[in-house]
């Protein structure tokens, strides 16, 4: 990090000055490692049970290549990301870091195009992270530590702005405006407090008219998030980031933190960007 | 903490950051590809065959995983179950108009085919060893794609076969 190291005087005339700053571009390769971990393990019960299901009801299909239709593959790989994950996330050791990096990424590609995963958002958004991380560890211990960090936020927040305008730009059509589809997918049946509640004061009509608005809240929100986040300074996207994103899985479906905590992680990167930089990249 | 001399270029002043050239690269074609979607019909049928898994060939299906499509188009699915009076060889579903056949017909959030293919789905409708037909409908902005599968329980009893009942790249 681009600092000046203390004199032994001042050292010695103020204690605090003796503590090490906090290494700001470690502390941000552990947090995108902690929400990628996160990502992949918060459906850990429903990913057990998933794996029997796939052992004890195989289904042939020609379009996949016979081994990307295998349960095998799919277990060994996702413990196998789970791993290169966990290991990146506390060894002190960059040349490790790279090649956990390299190993999530190949997984988490195969996951993402794999017969049994290839649906879940999880890896999609995994995968992007994997790959900001394998760009990062390759810059962490370079000299200009301040413009690592500004580039990782760039990246960081980039990668969320085009995820959010990827899920705007496919609500842009009357099904979701009218809110039809959040209706049948959420308000009908979802068994989850938002809508628990609002089935409990509610009539039909009503709850109609509240999903309509729930609707177009959700294609308003990703599509201006989608194409403005990337452009706000470091620290106010990163804040912005985190809360919407949160607020997404809060207010729909407590497993869809399996998708973001990912994204989460790599928001918060832009809280590691030193004030005196945050307008350069 | 190790520090290094690596990016220093005595003629740029700093190295070239391929890495960041090549994710950037990707994430504005991407976007591009994205934000042309509801502009160009081209775009949205490769991306609705992309969520019915009838693309032209898995390759160029595949590529196509890095963009994001969470909660795209409204996909409908049906379920249709064997009855005593199905041809057990047929590859056609039971009669779609009989309502009482229809084991689901619901909105999904994406890929429709995941019915079959993800575990909840796989699990509910596959259990039984019984033939299974899916019809999925997505549609955006007055696009709609339609597709159907049929689950053939495999003869050996190990599974099933996803037979495809509509030719790729076909509306």
């Amino acid at each position: 990090m681009s600092h000046v190291q203390p004199s032994a005087l001042e050292m010695a005339s103020n204690p605090l000055v003796s503590i090490k700053p906090i290494d700001r571009a470690l502390a941000s390769h552990r947090i995108v490692q902690t929400g990628l971990l996160l990502t992949l393990v918060w459906k850990w019960t429903f990913f057990v049970a998933s794996n029997q299901v796939y052992h004890n009801i195989p289904l042939r299909d020609s379009f996949f290549p016979v081994w990307l239709q295998s349960a095998w593959t799919a277990q060994l790989i996702y413990l196998a990301a789970v791993t290169a994950v966990g290991v990146s996330l506390v060894t002190k050791r960059n040349g490790v870091r790279r090649v956990c990096a390299a190993a999530a990424l190949m997984c988490t590609t195969i996951l993402c195009i794999h017969q049994a995963s290839y649906n879940d958002m999880t890896f999609v958004t995994a995968w992007w992270t994997c790959l900001w991380t394998l760009w990062f560890v390759f810059h962490i211990d370079d000299v200009d530590q301040s413009r690592v960090l500004r580039r990782a936020s760039f990246l960081s927040r980039s990668i969320i702005s085009v995820i959010l305008l990827g899920g705007a730009s496919g609500k842009w059509t009357a099904e979701y405006w009218s809110g039809e589809v959040f209706y049948d997918i959420y308000f009908v049946d979802r068994d989850y407090w938002v809508f628990n509640l609002l089935r409990e004061n509610f009539e039909t009509e009503q709850l109609r008219s509240i999903s309509m608005w729930y609707s177009r809240k959700v294609v308003l929100v990703e599509t201006i998030a989608g194409l403005g986040l990337w452009a706000l300074p470091p620290r106010i996207a990163a804040a912005t980031a985190i809360v919407l994103l949160a607020s997404i899985a809060l207010l729909s479906n407590f497993l869809l933190f399996s998708v973001l905590f990912a994204l989460i992680g790599l928001a918060a990167v832009g809280l590691f960007v030193p004030r005196s930089t945050e307008g350069a990249v | 903490m190790q520090t290094r001399h690596r990016d220093k270029n005595p003629r740029f002043g700093q190295q070239r950051d391929y890495g960041m050239i090549g994710i950037m690269t990707l994430l504005v074609l991407i976007a591009a590809w994205v934000l042309l979607m509801p502009l160009v019909p081209a775009i949205a049928g490769v991306t609705l065959r992309r969520f019915h898994l009838r693309s032209n060939s898995f390759v160029s299906w595949a590529v196509q995983f890095p963009i994001p499509a969470m909660y795209n188009f409204a996909n409908r699915y049906e379920v249709h179950p064997a009855t005593d009076s199905s041809d057990p060889d047929s590859n056609e579903p039971v009669d779609s108009d009989a309502d009482e056949l229809v084991v689901g017909e619901r909105l999904i959030n994406h890929f429709p085919v995941r019915i079959f293919t993800f575990a909840d789905g796989r699990h509910y409708y596959l259990r039984e060893g019984e033939d299974r037909w899916l019809t999925v409908r997505s549609s955006y902005r007055g696009q709609t794609l339609e597709s159907r599968f049929h689950a053939d329980p495999d003869e050996a009893g190990d599974g099933y076969v996803l037979r495809r009942l509509d030719p790729p790249e076909s509306h």
